[in-house]
């Protein structure tokens, strides 16, 4: 009997953040193999800003909508995807999903650039692996890679690179520049 | 319960008797759980064999919660219940590093596989 029998599979994570319409749903729609799937968590009062309970005066929770996607990866072992919107008000969800997740992707729209901010630092705090995705958009062809990683003041290491979406490849490619990086940082000491 | 147009007559919360949080176990959103005693499950509320149907194969608690349409800790709290009374298997987290993040020798596999793809 071999010993690994009574395992079971493997669930793993990675965390797709960005601003909202920069592309986390169709990033994992492309490339999960189980319809595109939301999920809600209840966010209680306790987790909201004052203004911001004070702007739905009529409620004291809300639900956010969350994207999730499965891949499985060999016969062990399960990948799923979380995409959850990439604002500060919804760190009690990142906590969540940020634990023991391999590393996020942080989706990048050039012409927003300032939603990524909180993203890229909260990933940057909990010492979580990242790639930043430049999405790609009609109107910002013309950026370069080094361009964004010197506005977005990221560390040498960190991977930049230019997704399309809407393409299963390019998707994936994402994901595995996401995991070469992960593994490069498991090998250095923290 | 669901009324036949499968809306909801009893608000599942009052499955979970209000609780959000399950007692003592913690379980990440992508915990994958299998049923073990499908017969006796048979005698169970709705909510609580909806799941023991979805656990067939090993399903998340992610997943259970979409399929119920139930915030994930709703989910957490009645898989819990299962759990805790022998009717399924919680599979053991993934091996991590000292740091909580997947082992090396995993995330090759996990590299490896993606590659193949």
């Amino acid at each position: 009997m071999r010993a690994d029998t009574d395992a079971g599979p493997i669930p793993l994570k990675i965390v797709v953040a960005g601003g909202f319409g920069v592309g986390k749903t169709t990033l994992v729609r492309a490339l999960s193999e189980i319809p595109p799937l939301l999920t809600e968590e209840s966010m209680t009062s306790a987790s909201v800003g004052v203004d911001d309970v004070a702007a739905v005066p009529d409620k004291a929770t809300t639900t956010v909508a969350m994207d999730f996607g499965r891949i499985t990866v060999d016969e062990s072992i399960v990948l799923y995807l979380f995409g959850t919107p990439g604002q500060d008000r919804f760190w009690f969800m990142w906590d969540e999903l940020a634990r023991g997740a391999v590393g996020a992707v942080v989706l990048v729209d050039l012409r927003r650039v300032d939603e990524c901010f909180a993203a890229i630092d909260y990933c940057e705090s909990r010492r979580l692996p990242f790639v930043v995705a430049v999405n790609q958009f009609p109107e910002t062809d013309g950026f370069g890679l080094e361009t964004v990683r010197d506005a977005l003041a990221l560390a040498s290491d960190v991977p930049v690179v230019r997704m399309d979406a809407r393409r299963d490849e390019s998707c994936l490619a994402t994901l595995i520049t996401l995991v070469e990086h992960a593994l490069a940082r498991s090998a250095v000491p923290h | 319960m669901t009324r036949p147009d499968g809306g909801r007559v009893v608000p599942v919360y009052a499955v979970t008797k209000g609780r959000t949080r399950s007692g003592g176990r913690d379980l990440p959103v992508e915990s994958l759980v299998t049923a073990t005693d499908l017969r006796g499950a048979l005698e169970l509320q709705s909510e609580y064999r909806a799941i023991m149907a979805l656990a067939v194969r090993p399903v998340s608690l992610v997943e259970i919660g979409a399929a119920l349409r139930v915030p994930v800790g709703v989910a957490r709290v009645l898989v819990s219940d299962l759990a805790d009374s022998g009717y399924l298997t919680v599979h053991a987290p993934p091996p991590t590093s000292a740091n909580g993040a997947p082992a090396p020798a995993l995330l090759n596999r996990l590299l490896e596989g993606l590659r193949a793809r």
